[in-house]
This record gives structure tokens, sequence and C-alpha cells, in this order.
């Protein structure tokens, strides 16, 4: 199955908030929504959820106008919400029953997730009883009762301590290679980084940047080269680099404990290699560079509100 | 069709889960069924007015008997300028329950008036003309009238005396016994009157209680984020109509197990309330049936109503702001057919009957108490149901808009403009 965002717009109160996202994704693949506040990223997944209605733009799976009911949709809102006064499993049947799945397959799909998710002992407690992590994971196993082609999770690991954010990696894996359609949204880009194939990242209504990762890698890395030195500090290399290299490289940017420089056109490594040693530069680090998601990321939307974990800073 | 009814299970059995639902139509069932056996433990036949004559004339020459021993009967005076009072008897047989004392003066009288000694007293200046005395006057008081009428007996009695003229031959001629026999053709408004009041009272109290009830169910969801997941996984109309239907439902049967509880009792102890409550409880049969079709339009009609405004808001407090306007109509209409009770034949209750708002009571009260043609009920029925249909489907829409719209009330103006534009 492939499933086709193409060229969505939004107005709320005649401001435009989506200005023609596009995108797609296909089974057993994940697509890693990306973007910072206010980009559009929880319009764009209502948008495919049917919440709200595009002002135009289309979205299609295999070709075919979606229609969300007709299908198995595993969804995990941003807004988390349940019935509070209910138990577990009262309502994580219910939910699956109203999606289509019998009741005996809702009731055993429920006690698997719920098992999957090791809060299989609270399953005849009120959910207001439970702490906002086991909520979180009840709510994403009414997300997955139904047994979902397509999963569309919205901030899936916001709330969730290191463990339970462990499992539910493991979760979105078996998920992937289960062969489902996996959409999430997220800050974090280690975990996007993790299992998306694909990205796409939003950036005030508009796609800036979207395709399969790795290429987006690549092509990011195309050129470019992490350079150390051990007798010189990285601002004493990056004055040598941009005073007496300036016509064979550039410096891009600072890592930690790294240079980032892109060859100039034409310019070999072994050229540039020669010319620091001729420089009496002492080489630590010479290699390809390979940009982190966290980098990319940064160089579409600004620095600003990232820190370096790549969490937003609220 | 089948998530409608999914919906409709989970929420129904929502209430009947609910401890507070259970409670509540056990208590009542309880206290209101114990209530109908009250006439077993008391002495009730003097406040229902049951009893047969022999045997209230008994209680009462008891009664007359206790009560002067025990000086229970209430003590009036009278100061009679005009010596006409030398026989009591006149007064004391039109005042039974009265022990009448003579005053030595007018202003002794007002004293013991004035203290309360005496329940009240008269100062006769003549035949024609008293002056009554009573410390505080309550709604009930009938003396005057009772006393007026001993005087104009009196007067005639004079009269006749002072003629010569045969005063019981005067009154056997001037009041002869009329044997009447009333044949009602139609509807007997009084036999009818008190049950249709009742009705009307109770259709009010279940579609204010209820409608909020259902307001509340459907602001829930708002408040506990769980509509995003609901509306993303069943399409709005079965979730709406299902839970609006439930809560219509968790309604009838919670009224349905009260009334049975008190219908049943009543039964068991119909004759010790010597069938007192027949007038609220034997209602006849083609009245319950039109009750039933119109109330429960009506009930579903304004249910749906609340549903839809439960949604235009994000906190269960706001629900009476946002359903004041609806409310206020309710309360209208209660009034105006409260108001226009005993001439259902008049234009206002015929045009109530029509409109969906009111017809639920309206219609019925005309037909147990007026002149309705077939057609008539039929027509209100047909427009009651499609104006019920509609007002659930534009309710759903509501509901479907109101989806992620948290924060301040929503105004239904613009619920209705951003369900126009397809927001």
């Amino acid at each position: 199955m492939k499933l086709e965002v193409r060229n969505i717009t939004k107005k709320f109160d005649g401001n435009e908030v989506l200005h023609g996202v596009s995108f797609e994704v296909e089974s057993g693949r994940a697509l890693g929504l990306l973007g910072r506040n206010g980009a559009g990223k929880t319009t764009t997944i209502r948008i495919i959820m049917d919440v709200f209605r595009a002002n135009s733009g289309e979205i299609l799976l295999d070709g075919k106008k979606f229609e969300q009911k007709k299908h198995q949709i595993g969804y995990l809102p941003e807004e988390r919400g349940l019935y509070p006064k209910k138990t577990v499993i009262e309502q994580l049947v219910y939910l699956g029953r109203i999606r289509g799945v019998s009741k005996a397959q809702a009731t055993a799909n429920a006690k698997k997730w719920l098992k999957r998710l090791e809060v299989s002992e609270y399953e005849n407690r009120k959910l207001e009883t439970l702490s906002k992590g086991n909520q979180q994971k009840v709510q994403l196993a009414s997300t997955l009762v139904c047994d979902p082609e397509i999963v569309i999770l919205d901030e899936p690991f916001s709330g969730l301590d290191p463990v339970n954010s462990r499992i539910l990696q493991d979760v979105v894996k078996e998920l992937i290679a289960n062969n489902k359609i996996v959409i999430f949204s997220s800050h974090q880009m280690s975990y996007v980084e993790e299992f998306c194939e694909d990205i796409a990242i939003i950036n005030k209504g508009d796609v800036v940047l979207s395709g399969d990762l790795d290429d987006i890698k690549r092509t990011f890395g195309e050129n470019q080269l992490v350079l150390s030195a051990t007798n010189y500090n990285l601002k004493e290399l990056n004055e040598i680099i941009s005073s007496k290299f300036a016509t064979v490289a550039t410096v891009t940017g600072v890592n930690k404990d790294e240079l980032i420089i892109r060859l100039a056109d034409g310019v070999t490594r072994n050229e540039l290699l020669n010319r620091l040693i001729a420089q009496n530069v002492e080489i630590e680090h010479f290699e390809t560079y390979k940009p982190s998601l966290n980098d990319i990321f940064v160089s579409q939307v600004g620095e600003e509100n990232v820190d370096n974990t790549g969490k937003e800073n609220a | 069709m089948k998530k409608f009814f999914i919906v409709f299970e989970y929420e129904f059995m929502n209430y009947l889960k609910n401890k507070s639902f259970v409670i509540t139509t056990i208590l009542i069932s309880v206290i209101m069924g114990a209530a109908m056996f009250l006439p077993n433990i008391f002495d009730m036949s003097e406040m229902l007015g049951t009893g047969d004559s022999s045997d209230t004339e008994q209680t009462d020459d008891k009664k007359d008997e206790n009560s002067e021993d025990t000086g229970e009967k209430d003590t009036m005076l009278i100061f009679d300028k005009s010596g006409a009072f030398v026989d009591m008897s006149l007064l004391e047989s039109a005042f039974s329950d009265v022990k009448w004392e003579k005053a030595e003066s007018a202003d002794k009288l007002k004293e013991k008036v004035e203290n309360e000694e005496v329940e009240a007293g008269f100062i006769v200046n003549s035949l024609t003309s008293y002056e009554y005395c009573v410390h505080n006057r309550n709604m009930s008081d009938y003396n005057t009238s009772l006393f007026e009428s001993v005087l104009r007996t009196m007067n005639q009695m004079k009269y006749c005396q002072d003629n010569n003229i045969n005063y019981q031959e005067i009154m056997t001629a001037f009041s002869p016994v009329i044997e009447g026999e009333v044949n009602v053709l139609g509807k007997d408004m009084a036999d009818n009157y008190f049950y249709c009041y009742f009705l009307v009272i109770i259709v009010f109290m279940i579609i204010i209680f209820y409608g909020v009830m259902v307001a509340t169910s459907v602001t829930q969801e708002k408040s506990n984020r769980s509509i995003e997941v609901l509306v993303t996984s069943v399409d709005t109309n079965s979730l709406f109509f299902g839970k609006v239907m439930a809560g219509t439902v968790a309604a009838l049967v919670q009224v349905g197990i009260i009334m049975v509880s008190i219908l049943g009792c009543y039964q068991l102890n119909r004759d010790a309330w010597g069938g007192a409550l027949d007038m609220l409880f034997d209602i006849p049969v083609e009245v319950i049936v039109s009750f039933a079709f119109f109330g429960l339009g009506g009930l579903l009609f304004y249910t749906f109503i609340y549903g839809a405004l439960g949604a235009l808001v994000s906190k269960t407090e706001d629900i009476n702001k946002a359903s004041g306007g609806v409310q206020m109509i309710i309360m209208v209409v209660y009034f105006v057919m409260l108001f226009f009770l005993t001439e259902v034949d008049s234009i206002v209750i015929k045009v109530a009957s029509f409109l969906p708002i009111s017809s639920y009571s309206a219609m019925f009260a005309r037909i147990a108490m007026g002149n309705v043609a077939i057609w008539e009920i039929v027509v209100s029925f047909v427009i009651l149901v499609v104006s019920t249909i509609l007002v659930g489907i534009l309710g759903s829409k509501i509901y479907r808009m109101g989806t992620l719209r948290y924060g301040n009330p929503i105004k239904l103006s613009n619920a209705l403009k951003s369900i126009k534009n397809k927001d």
C-alpha cells in the first residue's frame, strides 16, 4: 500500500497554515513527520484522519481517494484522552468494536497489546488510577487494538520514560516489520532516525524536505568532510582553513570535536590532505561527513528552539 | 447501523453501571412505592376525604366527644350588640368544628383575639352588619362567608316571623331538591384535568433533567479529550445518535421503574387510598398511548438539542450557559401549557400542538380533553418525527464541528456558520 498526501492546504479563519503539503509513505516503511511547534504536523495528521477537512489537495491510498472509515487506522492523537472512569479493558474493547472488530477479537487484541506493553496487570483498573506513563501505554494499546493497516502516531514518545520509550520503539519496529504503514511525528530526532526510512520536514506549513532519509543524508554529506587536528583546537583550525585554504574548502559547521568542511568544486580529498600536511596540521580525523538528522533538521528549520539532543525547547 | 448499536450499548451500559443512577432509581422507587403504603399505616381518610358517610358521622361524633373532652375545638367569640343571637344553634351547626362563647365587650373580644386566646371573633352590630376580628388571616379562611350565610338565614327567619309566614314552607318552595344527571358524551375535563396536569409536569421534568444528563455525557468526551479518538473511529451520526438514544432510553428505564413501583404499590393499596389517586393514575389507554408517542418524540427532540449544545462547550460547568436558551423555551412551553390547560381547544394550544417544541405536551392534552381530529394527530406526530430527525442530523454535525474546539463555549450561530462553510 502507498499513502500519498498531495498538495494539501488548510486555512483557519482565513489564515493559511498549510501551503501545499505533500509526501508519501509505503507499507513496511515509517515516515517521520518533523517540524517545530506550530509547523503544521498535527494539522496535517488531523487532515489525514479526516478530523479537519483540507481546503485543497488530496490524500490517496494506492492511487485512489483515501476514505478513512473504510480502513483500519490506528491513531494516537496529540491530545491524549480516554475514559478516566472506565476500566482499561472495557474501553479498549469498546474502541476496538467501534472500529469494526468483533468483541472476542477486540478482547484478545486488547489483552495482547496490554501484555506487550507490560500493563496487563492494570486491565481491570480504572484508567484514572494509572500513572501518566501507563495511561499513555493504554492509549497506545487503544491505537493498536483494531489491528490497523495504517498507524499514525502524533508525538508518541512524549511523556514516556526511557524504559517505556524503549518498549514503544520496539513496538514501532514490529509494526514496520509487519508491513504496516507508520507515520509519526516527533521532536526526538534519535527515534525518527532509528526507524524511519522516510522523513518529511514541515516548516511554517511547507514541506521543506522530504524523501528517503539515507538519500537525504547522502546528499547533505556530499563533498563534505569532518576534520580535527591534534596540534590545533577547533578555533585555530577554523582560522587556518578560512585564511589559508579558502580556495579549496570552506567551513560549513562545527561539531563538538570536529569541523565540517566543504570541498570547493574540482578539489579532491587528497589535494586538501596534502595541503594540510604541508601546513603542518597533524590530522586526527579526516573522513566523509555523515550528517545526523538533527543537523539536517536544524539546517532546514533554523537553530533556535532546538537543543543539541534534538528536542525542542518548549 | 451496527456501530450505532455498539455505541448505544456502551453508553447505555454506562448509565446502568453508574452508581448514582442506580442508587437514585432504587431510592426514588422505594420511597415513592413506600408512600403508597401510607394509608395502611396512618389514618389518612380525613385528608383523602375517603370512608363512607356513616363512618364519617361516627368519626365526627366521636371526634366531637373527644374534642369537648380535650378542648380541641377552636374557640370563637361573639359579641352581639343586636341581641339576635340568643339561640346559638344556627351558628354551631354552620361552624361544626367551633366552640362558641359570648364576649363581654367588643374590646375584650379583640384583646382575646389579639392574644390568640381564641381563633377569631365576630362583633355583631345588627343582623346586616358585623365586624370580623382575626389575628392572622390565612388563605383558606371562609369564616366570614359562613357567618354571612348564618346572618342571611336569621334575616329570612326574622322576616317570616314578622310577617307571619311559614319559613319552612318558603324554603321548600324556594329551594326545592333538584335531581340532575350529567351525561358526558365527549370528554369530561373535570376527570381528565388532573392526570393531564400530572403528565405535563412529568414530561417537563424528564426533558429538563435527562436533557442535561445527555449534554453532560457529550461534554465529558470533550473534557477528557476522548472525542478525537471517537470521531476518527466511527461515523459521527452513529456516535451522536447512539449517545443520545442511550441517554433517552436510560431516562425511560429510570422513569419506567419509578412509575411501575408507584403504580404497582398504588394498585396494592388502592382500597386503602379509596381510589383517591385514580384521577392521577387511572389514565385512559388512548391518552397513555398518545403521551408515550408524543412524550418520547419530545424527549428525543430536546435530548438531540441538548446533545448538540453539549458539544459546544468543553467543560461540564458551561453546559447551563450553553443550554440557557433551550431551557427558556421549555419553561415557556411548560407555563403556557399549565395556563391554557383548562382551554385545550383554544388557538394557543392548537398552534402549540403542531409545533415540535411544544406538541409533546399540547397534543396529548388535546387528545385527553379537547376536540382533535385524527389527521391533526397524525400531522402533528409527523412534524415532530421529521423535526426530531432533522435536529438529530444537525446535532451530529454540530457535535462533529465542535470536536476540537476547546476553550470558550462556541456560540450556536457560529457553529451553524461553520457547518454551512464546511470548516
